[in-house]
């Protein structure tokens, strides 16, 4: 062995067992935990997409169009511009927002039975955006069944397709923790969620959000309306929030504030809810008669005008409506920046609702 | 000019050399191979319930290459004594082989293009040991066994050509293997993972038999193969076949260095284990090799190298496995209630006849509900489609299994057969099974807490699923009255032993308010015995407020029991149709649902009451 090789030999081996031990070295976990993840720390927090909107204190908080089958179109189109006199749907998107279309695409059903969002509206209000020059609309959801199937079947993805909006499936790649408040929920309080996986992709592009609901009976929760649409984006167990249906359902319109909501009375589920099944089941318009279309900007309200007006039950006894107006007069009592919500009958008292007959 | 060597192995150079060598054979045949492994690879990918919903003439293709597999049709055509469908197709390859051979290993089947590859890229060996490997042994017989043992097991009703059907097999490895793997990098791509029981075995086959090129090239399709072995048996009639010059011929065995089928071609051709490779062609240095139009006889080995008595031996091996499978008992009277198949399926024995386990319903089904069986429904049922409800559920308005299902196990079915609708409204709905409660388990029913989940998903209309609303008492909810007006009582905790008076109740404010999902009662039992009941609308720390007025308030010392009133979940058999949504959504996740659906009340053994199979809940 030359003294080149045996040199050359030795640092080989030295340099081997530095790198081995100055690996271990960075690695060593004393404690034997380093590498778990915390518990229940991280998660983002979901933007307030209402922030922003000009919306002057005379402007209805609620509108109605109510019209005819066929004329779904128009209805969205009246709604909307009831809520905004002539800026129309320029009030709430502007050129170059990213505009989500969050509908109700919960179940693999054809539109005539009512269990998922109209694909009508939901080509209304991608149109809507288009024109106020939004620079992308996307729609998404994370049904029940499967999310192609959903898609297929509601009609909701080919108008999506057609209208050139983007569908966004979920995949677990996409979801998120999303944080509605830091310490654990206080269950007597009404409180549900804390830390909770959500659909957040979509989310997280988005600048504006616009809700699409069908208004539907349902069998533990008495109505799935806008409030109820956000669960859509929940991932995780989320079987489990019906044990406390209505601390969920509130918590949901605490979490998230959309920039506006669209309630769809083109044919009220009034029965055998949230699937129902039979066009039988449903209503053109529910106890209103004609197929109606409401647009508001107070989810809570809007969904207790519908329940009413819809759905023909006391909004007194839907237990979510209060626990969520409850939740976000204290956010906003501490500081948050958000539309305060209100019942119905304060804004109808106000001249806040406005009406249009197509 | 650039002179082309007379049979490959030149550098190519030239432009006339480069066209000269695609007319080649050989490379013809590694085209036409990949033309058929891509496509293979496409129908696989394509067999997608979002695909065949924007294309629905996508169900005629996506499962072609199972078609026209001989083996599929013949030993289906053994079990069922019909021709279903789309399986006519596999004329076009009989008929061919009938005159050129068992062209269809080297040249259109997938698996063949697979092993050959692996065996291109992964088994590089010295020239003499490359001959060896490619020498002709017994052992290459027992494909011929395996296919008679396949067979004579057929002519009983037992179909497990499934297991080693080269078509079969691959279909199956990519549903439950390959593409779940080739997945993962490309997450949302292909959609969401998914997963499928006993993948790992699948895969583990696939792997094993695919690395047994390394040991011995083409082993599957030289030792195991039994569409091989079928085809093999067709070609001794064939009329073409690579015919050897004895002239021209200078014993150098380079024949032998690439010969795929292990064929002999250096000698007496075995015609039915010749692939039709025409690599021998290509590497014979004196041009004695070629593909002839009825050559002499003197030259071939016309018929497999097995003798009757091998023959006999597997027939009687067939023979005995049905009823070594059959009477385990698991496809009869000792059926797994948890064998629940797809909707479409025809009755258990009826269906072993027909699934080749090819798995295509499972890769196409949107819901991942449909999973390869291990061996619930016993060693026959291998690799067939279950319902597992863990995974998903069977969609209301899907029929996709069926439409894809090569040889009618699962039937073809419109969406309006499926639910009953329509012209079908007399027949009914078709039912995979029916739910139960496992009221030990279940939230409302053993442990007071809000859910009925199951009657929320529950997709029938009417819902199968209902709730009743039941009064139960609250534990230690029996308190005492201290003082009481129209519409509200004051409680206290009974006296403990030896005293009269109980601590004051110590109530949450508004604990027992209830909503639309619980609500709270309070029981008076007065000293006359009379039992008056009211609902409570609200309380405070140690005082009830009821809904109305008491008939008679009650006197201090009178027992209060409080009661809360839940929804609980049950089931209308009349209505189940056994889709499993409640049990994949029932939040009691553990070994067992709160809600799991069974096999009892499937519509396809109704009609079979002669069966032990039969899963009928009700008579009428």
């Amino acid at each position: 062995m030359t003294r080149r090789e045996w040199l050359a030999r030795g640092a080989g081996a030295v340099l081997a067992a530095g790198a081995a031990a100055g690996g271990a070295w960075l690695l060593y976990d004393p404690e034997g935990d380093a590498g778990l993840p915390a518990p229940s720390a991280g998660g983002v927090r979901l933007k307030n997409y209402f922030a922003g909107v000009d919306l002057p204190a005379s402007s209805p908080r609620i509108s109605v169009a109510t019209g005819v089958e066929d004329r779904i179109g128009q209805m969205v189109r009246a709604a909307v511009g009831g809520l905004a006199g002539d800026r129309g749907i320029r009030r709430f998107v502007s050129a170059g927002d990213v505009v989500l279309i969050k509908p109700n695409v919960g179940f693999d059903r054809p539109p005539a039975v009512g269990a998922t969002a109209h694909p009508e509206v939901v080509r209304a209000v991608i149109r809507l955006c288009r024109e106020a020059g939004a620079r992308m609309v996307v729609v998404a959801d994370n049904p029940i069944e499967s999310p192609e199937a959903c898609f297929a079947r509601s009609g909701i993805g080919p108008v999506a397709r057609e209208e050139g909006a983007r569908v966004v499936l979920p995949s677990e790649a996409r979801f998120e923790r999303v944080v509605l408040r830091e310490d654990a929920p206080d269950a007597a309080a009404g409180e549900a969620l804390g830390r909770w996986p959500i659909f957040h992709r979509p989310l997280a592009e988005a600048t504006r959000v616009i809700g699409i609901a069908p208004v539907k009976d349902h069998n533990l929760a008495s109505s799935s309306q806008n409030m109820k649409n956000w669960y859509g984006l929940l991932g995780g167990r989320r079987n489990q929030f019906h044990q406390a249906i209505h601390h969920v359902v509130s918590d949901l319109a605490l979490m998230m504030s959309p920039t506006l909501v669209i309630a769809d009375g083109t044919r009220v589920m009034m029965r055998n809810g949230p699937t129902g099944g039979r066009p039988s089941d449903t209503k053109p318009g529910g106890e209103m008669g004609r197929p109606v279309v409401v647009a508001s900007v107070d989810q809570v309200a809007c969904d207790a005008w519908c329940y009413e007006h819809m759905l023909g039950r006391d909004p007194a006894q839907l237990a979510h409506l209060e626990m969520a107006r409850g939740k976000i007069a204290r956010r906003i009592a501490a500081g948050e920046d958000r539309l305060a919500e209100s019942d119905w009958r304060v804004y109808e008292r106000q001249g806040l609702i406005g009406t249009t007959n197509l | 000019m650039a002179q082309t060597p007379p049979h490959g192995h030149g550098r190519v150079t030239h432009f006339r050399d480069t066209w000269r060598n695609l007319q080649r054979i050989t490379t013809i045949r590694v085209i036409v191979q990949t033309i058929f492994f891509t496509l293979f690879v496409a129908f696989v990918l394509l067999t997608t319930f979002s695909h065949l919903d924007r294309f629905p003439a996508l169900r005629h293709w996506v499962s072609k290459l199972l078609e026209i597999d001989p083996l599929v049709s013949i030993s289906t055509a053994i079990t069922t004594h019909t021709l279903y469908r789309g399986l006519a197709w596999s004329l076009l390859l009989l008929l061919p082989t009938l005159f050129l051979g068992r062209f269809f290993c080297d040249w259109i089947c997938p698996y063949g293009s697979l092993h050959h590859f692996t065996g291109w890229v992964f088994n590089r060996r010295k020239a003499k040991q490359r001959i060896e490997s490619n020498s002709y042994r017994r052992m290459y017989a027992v494909k011929y066994c395996i296919l008679a043992g396949m067979l004579v097991a057929a002519i009983f009703g037992v179909l497990q050509i499934g297991l080693l059907d080269p078509i079969c097999l691959l279909y199956r490895s990519f549903t439950g293997a390959v593409l779940p793997a080739a997945n993962l990098p490309f997450e949302g791509v292909m959609g969401d993972y998914r997963l499928h029981a006993g993948a790992w075995l699948i895969g583990l086959v696939l792997f094993g038999l695919v690395a047994m090129n390394l040991v011995i090239p083409r082993f599957f399709c030289r030792t195991l193969c039994p569409l091989g072995a079928l085809l093999g048996v067709l070609s001794r009639w064939s009329w073409w076949r690579i015919h050897r010059d004895p002239e021209k011929c200078n014993g150098c065995n380079r024949c032998r260095l690439a010969c795929e089928g292990a064929c002999d071609p250096q000698g007496r051709l075995r015609k039915s284990e010749c692939f039709v490779c025409f690599n021998c062609i290509e590497e014979c240095p004196e041009g004695a090799l070629s593909f002839r139009l009825m050559p002499p006889k003197s030259g071939e080995v016309a018929a497999p190298d097995v003798g009757r008595r091998g023959v006999l031996f597997a027939g009687v091996t067939g023979l005995l496995s049905f009823p070594f499978v059959r009477f385990s008992g698991r496809s009869t009277r000792d059926f797994s209630a948890r064998v629940i198949r797809p909707p479409g399926a025809t009755e258990e024995l009826e269906f072993l006849e027909r699934c080749i386990k090819c798995d295509q319903c499972i890769r196409v089904c949107p819901t991942n509900v449909l999973q390869p069986a291990t061996f619930e429904a016993g060693l026959e049922g291998l690799w067939t489609p279950v319902l597992n409800f863990r995974m998903g559920h069977c969609q209301l308005n899907c029929t996709a299994c069926g439409q894809v299902c090569p040889t009618g196990a699962i039937q073809r079915l419109t969406v309006d057969r499926k639910q009953g609708r329509g012209a079908f409204a007399e027949q009914g709905p078709i039912r995979l099974g029916t739910a139960h409660f496992d009221t030990g388990r279940c939230l409302p029913y053993s442990k007071n807490i809000p859910c009925v989940v199951c009657e929320e998903v529950c997709p029938t209309s009417p819902k199968a699923i209902y709730a009743e609303r039941r009064m139960r008492p609250l534990r230690d909810g029996t308190k005492v009255a201290v003082a009481a007006t129209e519409n509200t009582a004051t409680l206290t905790e009974r006296p403990e032993p030896g005293r009269t008076v109980g601590r004051p109740a110590r109530f949450d404010i508004h604990q027992y308010r209830g909503d639309n999902t619980v609500r709270y009662f309070a029981s008076v039992r007065h000293a006359d015995g009379v039992v008056e009941t009211h609902r409570i609308a609200d309380n405070d720390a140690d005082t009830i407020l009821i809904e109305g007025r008491f008939a008679r308030p009650p006197e201090p010392g009178t027992p209060v029991t409080l009661e809360i009133e839940l929804k609980l979940p049950r089931v209308d058999t009349d209505r189940c149709i056994g889709c499993g949504l409640c049990e994949r959504e029932c939040p009691v996740v553990g070994d067992r649902r709160a809600v799991y659906v069974t096999a009892e009340g499937e519509t396809r053994s109704a009609e079979y009451p002669q069966r032990d199979r039969n899963r009928s809940v009700r008579l009428l």
